[in-house]
């Protein structure tokens, strides 16, 4: 096959909150390799941009309707279309999205079975099988500012009526543990921490433990009672099981709050069952992730199997780096830039295991990679963190 | 076509321990992609390798002697050489080296008076200015893997094995690009397999304590956490490395069979103004020859006189950590560097790498010496940083 020659931008209809969309430097950048961009109408709209941000009389740049841009030879869209939507992509196109192989079985089949050449965004993976295409940085960052935030209602500049720093307890030593350690020493947010420093605030104090301490119900107790703030970034290897326990919450000081930077939901019909790390916290999306204990959605959101009656503020979002959009998408259009140059010269079949350092990367993301028994072993391990 | 580039690959005489060379299958892919690669006699030989492994998967490798390889256009070696062997590098030759632009302007006039192009592989960046060629993960995990090795020599009864032990404390200073890995790695023992045998056997894990450098200036918060820390380490990055993050009075609150890690690089320099001193106050600065430091090591007595050394742990300190695993280390290190000097071969040298070119040539730019402008704010980096002097070579 040929290199493509066309690219689509269709948006993203999830939740309204969700305001992400390719910025016009990154569509600029790609009507720059030759190839003619379609984005969707309305396209950057929830967050302010018209067409004319985005054309910027390129020639190379066209509007198109919602089907019209499924139909180009390239498609790009952040989180996986829906369902419904995958039969708007034409045959044989190239499809790229966080479609995430490892957890979902039945997108595969139906890729495969609509003929569609996918990349998956989440596993596009260096020679040492480390993500390129990630943003575990602000899942940790903007749960932890969410979560300062709601302490600083009630602590004005930080400072607790002690004046000691402001403890916070991270369950979880991985990637997205260690950037929750940083993002917790720094208040969630360089400029408050500069602020806070120049006016000799007392800071806060991050403690990290891994599974072996956080499974020691007498240890946790004497750790949670002294938590201001209490963060599941934990990578389980069991989700039919919590962390930690709905009766532990009570031990959190009332003040407390809960950041969840996982993203597994409740699933209490698949077999094991999934429940939530932490017992009883409800999921937030980009529409509504700050959650009062005396929330009246906890109990929707919550099923009633699952215990709940301990509860603190909880902040959680099933997509932690969409609460700062153009952020997370100049993120993630610097890393895809160097692909995109690949795919462009090359196409999705002329894609090799043995290229350049891209388009190997590249490969080991494709559907035909994924589905060669060779390639599995080089992908990364699951990361179910609220990552897309 | 241009001809293809000739490559001397130097070794690193530097202390005893360094042991450190790029491994045979790197030499091999050089040669793959078109590079003429000549080796020094008995490159390798500290992880020992003979030159028949160099030879075995890559027959067109030369070898050659000190002084010949430092003859070549191209000479790639990981720590940056001594002045008298920059001084036998021809005329436009280029030194791809870790040269440390921003912090070594003396060294920068050198290799300019000589007519020497330089890539820094410290220099060579992202488009983000995120570094490709660094090791900061070994630096954590080599010095908590060596500073859990003297704790388990040091720890009380029931002994660090004892599963009726408290859970472990350790103390990070500093949450940067380091500490993160040093959080990390401090979770685990600084060693993967240490780690999953105490974790099997239900003994309590570690407690880790992060604190930033604001934090670390409150002395009252300090005493409380330091009296219970088992394992202190220092992962800060100074804005002013005149000034001590932990005084040598702070020591004396710890519990006496404490061990203190550093993985910072600073040394003791009382012949500049403001003097430069350890982070940690009164620790010996080590190397790969030695790292490890009991409280009566002769060490402590060569420490320059002004510094106070009167409370003592055992300490752990290297200026090269990554060093300490030299095989893995330059796994890692060849790893990263393939993709830049693939590109540097199919364009026929540093004369045809354009700086906006392609994305490792344009990381490649960034990093040239004849590009360098004497600050991180040049025209390639976007993101500006402060520079960095940090134990990573």
């Amino acid at each position: 096959m040929n290199p493509p020659k066309t690219i689509g931008f269709p948006r993203m209809r999830q939740e309204p909150g969700e305001k992400r969309v390719f910025l016009p430097e990154f569509i600029q950048t790609i009507a720059s390799l030759g190839v003619k961009v379609y984005v969707e109408e309305g396209y950057g709209s929830r967050s302010g941009y018209t067409f004319a941000d985005y054309k910027r009389a390129h020639p190379n740049i066209y509007m198109c309707s919602r089907e019209q841009a499924f139909q180009k030879d390239v498609v790009v869209i952040l989180r996986s279309p829906k369902t419904d939507e995958f039969q708007l992509v034409k045959r044989s196109s190239t499809l790229i999205s966080m479609l995430h192989y490892p957890t979902r079985p039945q997108r595969i089949e139906r890729l495969k079975n609509l003929g569609i050449n996918s990349i998956s965004l989440d596993s596009i993976a260096d020679d040492n099988s480390l993500r390129m295409v990630e943003n575990m940085k602000a899942v940790a960052w903007n749960g932890l500012e969410a979560a300062f935030d709601w302490l600083e209602r009630d602590w004005a500049g930080l400072v607790r009526p002690n004046k000691k720093p402001i403890n916070v307890l991270v369950l979880g030593t991985g990637m997205v543990g260690k950037h929750a350690i940083e993002a917790a020493t720094k208040l969630g947010n360089v400029e408050r921490n500069n602020d806070h420093i120049a006016s000799n605030g007392p800071g806060a104090v991050a403690l990290s433990i891994g599974r072996n301490i956080a499974s020691n119900p007498a240890t946790m107790k004497s750790l949670m009672a002294q938590a201001d703030i209490l963060v599941d970034a934990t990578q389980r290897r069991d989700a039919s099981k919590p962390v930690v326990p709905n009766h532990w919450i009570g031990w959190l000081p009332k003040h407390a709050v809960v950041v969840d930077l996982a993203v597994d939901p409740y699933t209490l019909d698949a077999d094991p069952p999934v429940v939530r790390g932490i017992e009883g916290i409800p999921q937030g999306s980009l529409n509504q992730y700050v959650f009062s204990a005396n929330d009246s959605k906890w109990d929707q959101l919550v099923p009633e199997a699952i215990p709940s009656k301990h509860r603190r503020t909880t902040v959680t979002c099933y997509s932690w780096p969409g609460v700062h959009p153009e952020a997370c998408m100049t993120h993630y259009a610097q890393q895809l830039e160097p692909f995109m140059e690949v795919l462009f010269e090359k196409g999705y079949d002329g894609l090799s295991p043995e290229g350049t350092y891209f388009e190997r990367a590249l490969y080991r993301a494709t559907l035909k990679a994924w589905l060669d028994e060779e390639a599995v072993i080089t992908t990364p391990i699951v990361n179910t963190s609220g990552t897309d | 076509m241009s001809e293809p580039i000739m490559i001397g690959m130097a070794r690193m005489h530097a202390e005893f321990g360094e042991r450190r060379d790029f491994l045979p299958p790197f030499v091999a892919r050089l040669i793959r992609r078109g590079a003429k690669v000549i080796l020094e006699h008995g490159y390798g030989s500290g992880m020992g390798f003979t030159e028949e492994d160099y030879r075995s998967i890559a027959p067109d490798v030369q070898f050659a002697s000190h002084e010949e390889v430092y003859k070549q256009d191209y000479v790639l070696v990981l720590r940056c050489p001594t002045e008298g062997e920059l001084r036998q590098l021809k005329p436009d030759a280029t030194l791809i080296s870790m040269l440390h632009l921003p912090t070594r302007p003396q060294r920068v006039e050198l290799l300019r008076s000589l007519g020497v192009e330089g890539i820094s592989l410290d220099s060579l960046k992202d488009d983000n200015g995120r570094r490709l060629v660094e090791n900061l993960k070994s630096v954590a995990w080599n010095g908590l893997e060596v500073g859990f090795q003297v704790l388990r020599r040091t720890y009380p009864a029931p002994g660090m094995e004892g599963k009726e032990r408290d859970p472990i404390h350790a103390t990070v200073l500093g949450v940067g690009a380091v500490g993160v890995h040093a959080v990390q790695a401090s979770s685990r023992y600084g060693d993967l397999q240490l780690w999953q045998f105490m974790a099997k056997r239900g003994i309590p894990g570690v407690q880790v304590t992060a604190v930033d450098y604001d934090v670390v200036n409150n002395e009252k918060t300090m005493h409380e956490i330091l009296s219970r820390t088992d394992i202190l380490v220092d992962a800060t990055q100074r804005p002013d490395s005149s000034k001590v993050v932990i005084p040598n009075e702070w020591i004396g609150w710890m519990p006496e069979h404490a061990v203190l890690v550093d993985l910072s690089v600073d040394p003791y320099n009382f012949d500049i103004d403001p003097p430069e001193v350890k982070g940690i106050e009164g620790i010996p600065q080590g190397n790969l020859d030695q790292y490890v430091f009991a409280p009566n090591d002769p060490a402590y007595d060569r420490l320059p006189a002004q510094v106070s050394r009167k409370n003592r742990r055992h300490a752990v300190s290297c200026y090269s950590w990554p060093g300490i695993h030299p095989k893995e280390c330059m796994e890692l290190y060849g790893n990263q560097l393939r993709p830049m000097l693939r590109m540097l071969i199919e364009k026929g040298g540093t004369k045809n790498i354009k700086p906006k070119g392609y994305y490792f040539e344009r990381a490649i730019a960034r990093a040239m010496l004849s590009r360098w402008k004497g600050s991180e704010s040049s025209e390639f980096v976007k993101t500006e940083k402060r520079p960095e002097k940090r134990n990573e070579e």
